[in-house]
Order: structure tokens, then C-alpha cells, then sequence
């Protein structure tokens, strides 16, 4: 009996704490989401259960994604981690019609001419996953780990430009927070301020 | 047909990769900003710090950022090459414009913008050489699509011998002036945030405000991460200020932010119309082409020390509430309940020692929850009150008038000339012999509600205080008051042994209730004392009146209780017409407030009236007149940037021009001919008289140069006597 009533009292503590802020949150579950790859495939976060997933929006017209793409930081990137297991998603949320907006086949060649190596290409073509994570630039960079919690999201390095020389030097966060994970650290950076062009949401 | 589409399809399979590798060639791109680089002089002069600004021309509908460019985007850098010697500044950033894209919003400017800096040129330069400053400008600029971009821009000015002053290039002139119309100035008012769940509420301390006067509000935070741009954000004024609620960025975890600075711009709406101002919040930008201000000039004064809801403050305010509340068990309808219970408890029930202390929690949990709740209704009335504009503060003479009246009327129930609410404290006795945990608890909340008739003067006291104060500061108050009233009940039901060491109840206890109406009275009289600063001496004699009649409310009361049906309802009618009449003395008295003594500092502006006026004039001086109101932003900023700094003070002494203000916060009659002589319907109205009927009225919004040249040419006559024996 007390217990129960410790637990009832809990929960109405709970129902007292303050909302959560809108859009995810790290440390908290990430959103669940389910969408179509660039192959037509059902793509769905809670198939990954267990592993680490990368989600990394993009837009191969904007400069900034450019710059990473350009620089083959981004394929780098991409191949280290997906040998490792990891499952690195690329969101493309941008609605028909606007810049970066691809069909399946056309996505398809992207990733093969940029020899990029995501795990899929995830065409979120009415932005309902880029809104539901809050996705406001390209790229904008979220890691999710095995349990389902977020553990990193913003801005894919600490240089904020569209200047290719700024990637030597910059610290990428997505590799260090995946870097830790798999050490099995604690996440030290766990946001930053994303940069880069807007996603092209429908307006 | 068939192949026109195929070459169509070809192109652009081609264009595809060709895009991704080098998008600065793509002529649909080209020509999307003008970059220059101008000087605000025509030569520079040695040691003499000067304005120069990066001029960016945009394609119309696209937008270059703001220092920051809200949720996605980059700030324009400027990377300067200078002669040497030479020393440039930080960028002076112009006020941005919200830019909404597709439930995005960033910060920026459309349309074209003059990013100004302050070059000091070295001591030592030759004549008659050249010099020429280069910058290189990198940027990105956006429509929906961004394209990166950079431009190499210089200008090249003659050198001007040493001494020589040098004079604005005229070609500049309206870019500069326009450029620094759009920087933010330092804001007059303390700025401090608040964090409640995932909203920031930025708070300015910019009292006598009115929800109407503004329009079209925007913050502009200096962080990149600290509020989600796109959020809507909610203003409110109330008689403290302009609140703005803010959402939290998922970025920035809860609690870790202290401050928010950044820039507010905002339209107001003066009488005649609306100005567009923008107050830099925190680090403001210095205006270009002056010397850089010493650190301790730059910080605004306001900011230096915000007065947060002074912890100090509250804690002796709690310390004072809790000791009225330890008062409050003294009272002759709260003690004998109160060692009646503990006595009951201990010696009837028979009940352990841990049961005993459980009702004794009990009943403390039953007190500070009424207290809290009383608190909590009072915080919904003042936010209620704010949001229609009722301002709770001791600025107004009507909420000072009506506190005096209200702890007058409670000390006259301590004198024991009146007696409010007998028929509640019966009650009491009932409930306290309820058995039970929850009869406890009830028996404190009803402890709260059967003593009212002795603890109204102190809850009048802290009701006061509360409606004054912030919603936190009241829940401690009345936090602080409860505790104070419910201790010693608990500290009985811990050690029931120290019952035996309590006094008895007795006449001392009516004694001691007298004695406190006596503080009470010392209160009316203080509040008494802020009326006479805030209403003529008319007003003082009504309000001392409306004294009077809740005495005779007092005394009609008493007769009445005592007298037969007949007499009751005589009585309830007298009391009625006093009411009305009292309701009468304190509107009367809103309208009759004093003056503006408060202004009139020594050696700073006199105060206005049209006698003043005219005899200055048959003088034979100039006067310069200034119509201001507490509540005008446009008014403040102009004191503060045009009319109190130290070269114009020195200029109204050089040409004897005397300085007239007219505070027409409380609408001054007199003051309202003069608008209405001018043709205007409120304030600022600045006129500079030359002489009697030679009248010339200055623009609302002043600047120092423009101030100064009017005051050159209103005296010039004297100003040529005092310049002859220099020549």
C-alpha cells in the first residue's frame, strides 16, 4: 500500500513539472518516424532497435552541404561509421518542386556520382519528418543511440561557413559524439547550433 | 519537339553535377549583391576617427543575415586591409528585419543595408598622399535558395592637413544618416529574464507604458541558441513594464540562462505618429565614426544593475510576514482556539505522541495552504487587472488612496470602534472539536478563515504589499504569514508539556489588539504622506476627507448593529451614500495630481507654465520647450540622446537659452493648449522660441547636430558678441 501511494504521489509530481519543450529534446526519446527510402522501401526508426542512427538532412543544391559533400568529409563520414554499424540516414525534406527536392532514381545517382555511403536516402517529400525533429537546416545532424534516445543533434562541425578550407580545422561533433558512443562514453557535446541553408519545407 | 525535349533533359542531367561543384558560376546567380565600400568623409584626417560602412545591395527578395541569422543562414565578415597604422572597429549592425521562410524565420536584412565601422587613422600622416582602405567581404545571401559569395571592395580618400576639420563627403551623407537612424540605441530601461518551463520571459522596467502605444514587436537575441526564432512572441504591459514571453531553444538546456541580451524594436505610437525604435539590450553598437567609448560609457546605465526582484527585499518582507504571522496567534479570536485544540488533542484523545505531531503538521498543512491559495487569487486578480490595463502600483493615487483607506478602516476595528465579521468566529469553536487527520488540516484552513476578523489588518497590510509586488514575492509574503500563524500550534503539538507555560487568555489580549491598530494608523499616515507627493493640495484635502467619512462609515456601522430593524436599514443606507461618496473623493483625486515638481532638478530644465513662458520671452530670451511624459519611449530617447548630453547642456548656457519642460504624463491642461496651439494631439513637441510669435518647431525625433544647429541660429546675435574678441 505505501508504495502505491508513493507512486501515485510521483506521478502527480510528474503531471506538475513544467511541459517539455516542443520538437525532441536530447536524452529524451527520439521521435518515432516512418517513411519511404529513395527505392521505394518503408524505412522506420524502430527498425533499428539496438543500433546507432545517424539522420542527416540534406540538399545536394545548397552550399553548405556542398561544402561538406565537396570536400568528401560527409562520404568519409559515412563510410567509417556504416562499416561500423551504423545506420546513417539521409533526409531529404524538401518539398516538390523547391531546391534539392529528388525523385528515388535521381537520389540514387546523387549518392553514386558523390560516392556517399548512406545506409538509405530517406525522401520525406511532405516534411513530416523533418518537422517532427525540428530540422531546420541542411545539413542539420541528429544521432540517435541503440535505446532510442537522442544523444547529439545540431550542426554537423563548430565552423559555422560555407568554406571548404574551415573543414580541416573544424571539430565534428557527429564524429565525436558517435566516437563516444561506441566507446561507450557519455556524449560530451550534446547540441550545437546548426548552420546552414534552410530545409525546404512547403511553405 | 521529341528533341527539343531531349536536349532539355540532356542540359539538365549535365547542369546537375555542374551545379553541385561550382554553383558561384551559375549566371541565374550572378549579380545577387553589389558590394561597396564607402567613407563618411571626404579626407581623412589625422588621428581623427571616421565612419565607413560595407554597402550591400541586394536582388530584390534576397537577404543577407544579421549577426545572427536565426535559425539558419550566415552572417555577412568583413576582413579589413588597412594602411598602416590604421585600426578598424566592430561592425555596427544595423536593426534586422524577421524573415518568415516556410515556418523558418531568420534575422536579416532585404533590400540593401550599410554595415558601418569606425577607422582611426595614426597621428602621423603626410599630407597630400592618398590612402586607400580595402575589405573583404564574404557573405551568403538567400532567397529560398542561398548562394555564398565574397567581393573585394576599397575606397581611396585624400589626406587633409593636421588642424584642418574635415567635412562629410556629400555624395555619403544620406547613407550615413540612414545607417545610424537604424541602429539600435542603448535601452533607458533595466532588462532582467525569467525561465518558466520552456518560456523566457524578457522583462523591461519601463513603467507608465500602455499596451496601445505599442505596436509591431520584435527581439532579437545576440545568442544563436537561446529562444526558437520562429516562435510567436507574446507581449504584455502592465503598470512594471513590457514582458515578452519567449520559447526556450531545444538547444540550451533549462535553467542556464541568466541573461538575454539582444535588440528590441518596436513601433510606437505617439500622438500624432508612429516611430520606429529599436533598444539595444545589453552590448549596444557604437555609433560609427565617433572614438570608441571607454567600456564604462558604453554599458548602459540601466544594465549596470537590474533590479531583480531584490532578494533582499523579499526575505525581510517574508521575515516581517512571519512575524505578523507569529502575531497573529496573540489575537483574541485566534489564541483561545488555538491552546483549546492543543489541549483537547493532548489530554482528550488520549492519542500517542507521533499522532499528536501528525495533527499538528496537519493543521499547518491546512493554514499555508489557505495562505497559498489567498495568494494564488491574488496573483490572478493582478494579472487579470494588468491585462485591462489596471495598473497595481503605488505610482497611482487611487490604489495609494484606497490602502489608506482600507488599513484605516482595520485599525478602527483594532481600536475596537468597529466590528467586522462577529458572527464568523462562532463557527469556530464547532470545528475544532472534529476528530481526525482531515479535521485537523480543516481546522487550520478554518483557523485561517474564523480568526479574519482579527488577522484582516494584517492581511490588508500584505494584501497591499501583494498587489504591488510580483506573483513570487507575494507567494512568500503569504507563505512566510501562514507558517508564522500555524508554528506555534506545531511547536505545541511536539512538546505538548510547553502548554502549561502559556498565558492565559484575558483582558491583556484586548489591550494588546488595541495597541496594534496604532501601526496601522502610522501606515495610513506614510501612505498619507506619498499622496501629498502625487496630488496638488486639493487632492491632499480630499483624500484627508475620504479619512473622515470611512470614520463616519465606521461609527453608522456600530450604531447600526446595536439599533432595531428600522435603524438597521437607515444605517446600511448611510453607509451606502458614504461608500458612493468616498468612490467620488478618490476618483476626484486621480485628477488632481501635483505638477511636475519632481523635474525640476536644480541647474536642469525648469518646469513649464505658460506665465514662465511669456515672461521669459518679454525678457528678450530664447526658450527652448520641451512637452514630455513619463510614458513616451520617443520622448526618453531623445532626452537622452539629443537634449540632456553634455554639448547641448553647454550650448543652452552659451547662448542663454532658457530650458522649459512640460510633463504631461497626468495631461496638464495647460500643457495641452500649447500641443494644440502646434497643431498636435500628444507629445514629444519641442519648439524653440527666438522671441515672442517667432516659434520654430523641431522634428519629433532629434538628433545632437540637429539640436545644436537650432540652438546656434536662435541666439545669433549673442553668439556673434561672444565670438568678436576671440577675432
Amino acid at each position: 500500500m505505501p508504495t502505491r501511494r508513493t507512486a501515485l504521489a510521483l506521478t502527480a509530481l510528474l503531471a506538475l513539472a513544467p511541459p517539455a519543450a516542443a520538437g525532441p529534446q536530447v536524452d529524451r526519446p527520439a521521435p518515432a518516424f516512418t517513411a519511404r527510402d529513395a527505392d521505394g522501401r518503408t524505412v522506420s526508426l524502430a527498425d533499428y532497435k539496438g543500433r546507432t542512427v545517424v539522420l542527416e538532412w540534406t540538399n545536394h543544391d545548397c552550399p553548405f552541404v556542398q561544402k561538406h559533400y565537396g570536400g568528401q568529409a560527409m562520404q568519409a563520414l559515412q563510410k567509417k561509421w556504416t562499416e561500423q554499424g551504423v545506420v546513417w540516414l539521409s533526409v531529404i525534406s524538401s518539398a516538390p518542386g523547391e531546391q534539392g527536392a529528388v525523385s528515388g532514381p535521381e537520389a540514387n545517382r546523387l549518392t553514386q556520382e558523390r560516392g556517399a555511403a548512406p545506409t538509405a536516402v530517406v525522401l520525406d517529400t511532405d516534411g513530416a519528418v523533418g518537422r517532427a525533429y525540428g530540422a531546420q537546416t541542411t545539413p542539420h545532424m541528429f544521432v540517435v543511440k541503440g535505446d532510442g534516445t537522442l544523444a547529439y543533434m545540431g550542426g554537423i562541425d563548430d565552423k559555422p561557413s560555407a568554406a571548404l578550407t574551415d573543414l580541416k580545422t573544424a571539430r565534428n561533433h557527429v564524429d565525436a559524439a558517435l566516437s563516444e558512443i561506441a566507446a561507450g562514453k557519455a556524449v560530451s557535446v550534446k547540441t550545437a547550433r546548426p548552420y546552414g541553408c534552410s530545409v525546404k519545407y512547403a511553405s | 519537339m521529341r528533341l527539343a525535349s531531349c536536349l532539355v533533359a540532356l542540359a539538365a542531367l549535365a547542369a546537375m553535377p555542374a551545379a553541385a561543384q561550382a554553383p558561384r558560376v551559375n549566371p541565374k546567380y550572378a549579380d545577387l549583391v553589389k558590394a561597396e565600400l564607402v567613407a563618411e568623409p571626404g579626407a581623412v584626417a589625422p588621428g581623427q576617427p571616421f565612419a565607413v560602412g560595407v554597402r550591400l545591395v541586394m536582388k530584390p527578395h534576397w537577404h543577407v543575415y544579421w549577426r545572427n541569422p536565426g535559425d539558419s543562414g550566415l552572417a555577412p565578415e568583413i576582413a579589413w586591409s588597412l594602411p598602416a597604422g590604421f585600426s578598424a572597429g566592430p561592425v555596427a549592425w544595423p536593426v534586422p528585419a524577421r524573415i518568415p521562410v516556410s515556418g523558418l524565420v531568420n534575422f536579416g536584412y532585404e533590400g540593401e543595408t550599410l554595415l558601418t565601422a569606425t577607422v582611426t587613422p595614426p597621428e602621423g600622416l603626410e599630407p597630400g598622399r592618398p590612402v586607400t582602405l580595402r575589405a573583404k567581404v564574404s557573405y551568403l545571401v538567400c532567397e529560398r535558395e542561398c548562394v555564398p559569395g565574397e567581393a573585394s571592395v576599397s575606397a581611396t580618400l585624400p589626406v587633409a592637413p593636421p588642424g584642418t576639420s574635415v567635412r562629410p563627403d556629400p555624395r555619403h551623407a544620406g547613407l550615413f544618416a540612414a545607417a545610424r537612424a537604424q541602429l539600435p540605441t542603448p535601452a533607458p530601461w533595466p532588462h532582467r529574464v525569467t525561465e518558466e518551463g520552456d518560456t523566457l520571459t524578457l522583462h523591461l522596467d519601463a513603467p507608465g507604458l500602455t499596451r496601445e502605444a505599442v505596436a509591431d514587436l520584435a527581439f532579437f537575441p545576440y545568442s544563436e541558441t537561446a529562444i526558437e526564432h520562429a516562435a510567436p512572441q507574446e507581449v504584455t504591459v502592465d503598470g512594471r513594464g513590457l514582458h515578452v514571453a519567449l520559447k526556450r531553444s531545444s538547444l540550451t538546456p533549462a535553467g542556464t540562462i541568466t541573461r538575454l541580451d539582444g535588440v528590441l524594436a518596436l513601433t510606437e505610437r505617439t500622438g500624432d505618429a508612429a516611430v520606429r525604435r529599436a533598444f539595444a539590450l545589453g552590448e549596444a553598437p557604437s555609433v560609427p565614426g565617433t572614438a570608441p567609448p571607454s567600456p564604462a560609457a558604453a554599458a548602459p546605465p540601466a544594465a549596470v544593475a537590474p533590479p531583480e526582484d531584490a532578494p533582499a527585499g523579499v526575505w525581510a518582507a517574508a521575515l516581517l510576514a512571519f512575524l505578523g504571522g507569529l502575531l497573529l496567534n496573540l489575537m483574541p479570536c485566534v489564541f483561545p482556539v488555538l491552546s483549546i485544540k492543543v489541549l483537547g488533542l493532548v489530554r482528550q484523545s488520549g492519542e500517542s505522541l507521533g499522532r499528536v505531531r501528525l495533527h499538528g503538521l496537519a493543521y499547518t498543512a491546512g493554514v499555508m495552504a489557505s495562505f497559498l491559495a489567498l495568494a494564488g487569487l491574488l496573483a490572478a486578480l493582478r494579472a487579470g487587472g494588468a491585462e485591462i490595463g489596471w495598473g497595481f502600483q503605488l505610482q497611482s493615487p487611487l490604489v495609494v488612496a484606497s490602502l489608506a483607506y482600507v488599513l484605516f478602516a482595520m485599525g478602527l476595528s483594532l481600536s475596537g470602534a468597529l466590528h467586522l465579521g462577529g458572527r464568523l468566529a462562532g463557527i469556530g469553536d464547532g470545528l475544532t472539536r472534529r476528530a481526525g487527520l482531515e479535521g485537523s488540516f480543516f481546522t487550520g484552513v478554518l483557523a485561517t478563515v474564523v480568526a479574519t476578523p482579527c488577522t484582516a489588518p494584517f492581511m490588508g497590510a500584505a494584501v497591499g504589499f501583494a498587489l504591488t509586488q510580483g506573483a513570487a514575492v507575494s507567494l512568500a509574503v503569504f507563505a512566510a504569514l501562514g507558517f508564522g500563524l500555524a508554528l506555534p500550534f506545531l511547536l505545541l503539538a511536539f512538546w505538548p508539556a510547553a502548554v502549561r507555560r502559556l498565558p492565559r487568555p484575558g483582558a491583556w489580549m484586548e489591550t494588546l489588539k488595541g495597541f496594534l491598530a496604532f501601526p496601522l494608523y502610522a501606515t495610513v499616515a506614510w501612505l498619507v504622506w506619498i499622496l501629498s507627493q502625487q496630488v496638488g493640495p486639493g487632492g491632499l484635502f480630499l483624500a484627508l476627507l475620504g479619512l473622515v467619512l470611512v470614520a463616519f462609515c465606521a461609527f453608522v456601522l456600530e450604531r447600526a448593529r446595536t439599533a432595531g430593524p428600522w435603524g438597521a436599514r437607515a444605517g446600511m443606507a448611510a453607509v451606502l451614500l458614504a461608500v458612493l461618496g468616498l468612490g467620488l473623493l478618490v476618483a476626484a483625486l486621480d485628477r488632481d495630481r501635483a505638477g511636475a515638481p519632481a523635474i525640476a532638478a536644480a541647474g536642469g530644465p525648469e518646469p513649464f507654465t505658460q506665465a514662465r513662458l511669456d515672461g521669459l520671452l518679454a525678457q528678450g530670451r530664447p526658450v527652448f520647450v520641451n512637452m514630455t511624459a513619463a510614458w513616451c519611449i520617443t520622448c526618453q530617447v531623445n532626452e537622452r540622446t539629443a537634449l540632456a548630453t553634455q554639448a547641448v547642456t553647454a550650448a543652452f548656457r552659451a547662448h542663454d537659452i532658457a530650458y522649459l519642460k512640460g510633463d504631461w504624463t497626468n495631461q496638464n491642461p495647460e500643457i495641452t493648449r500649447v500641443l494644440e496651439a502646434h497643431g498636435r494631439s500628444g507629445v514629444p513637441l519641442y519648439v524653440l522660441y527666438r522671441g515672442p510669435g517667432d516659434a520654430q518647431v523641431l522634428p519629433q525625433i532629434l538628433t545632437e547636430s540637429a539640436v545644436l544647429a537650432a540652438l546656434d541660429r536662435a541666439a545669433p546675435a549673442r553668439r556673434a558678441a561672444l565670438s568678436s574678441p576671440q577675432e
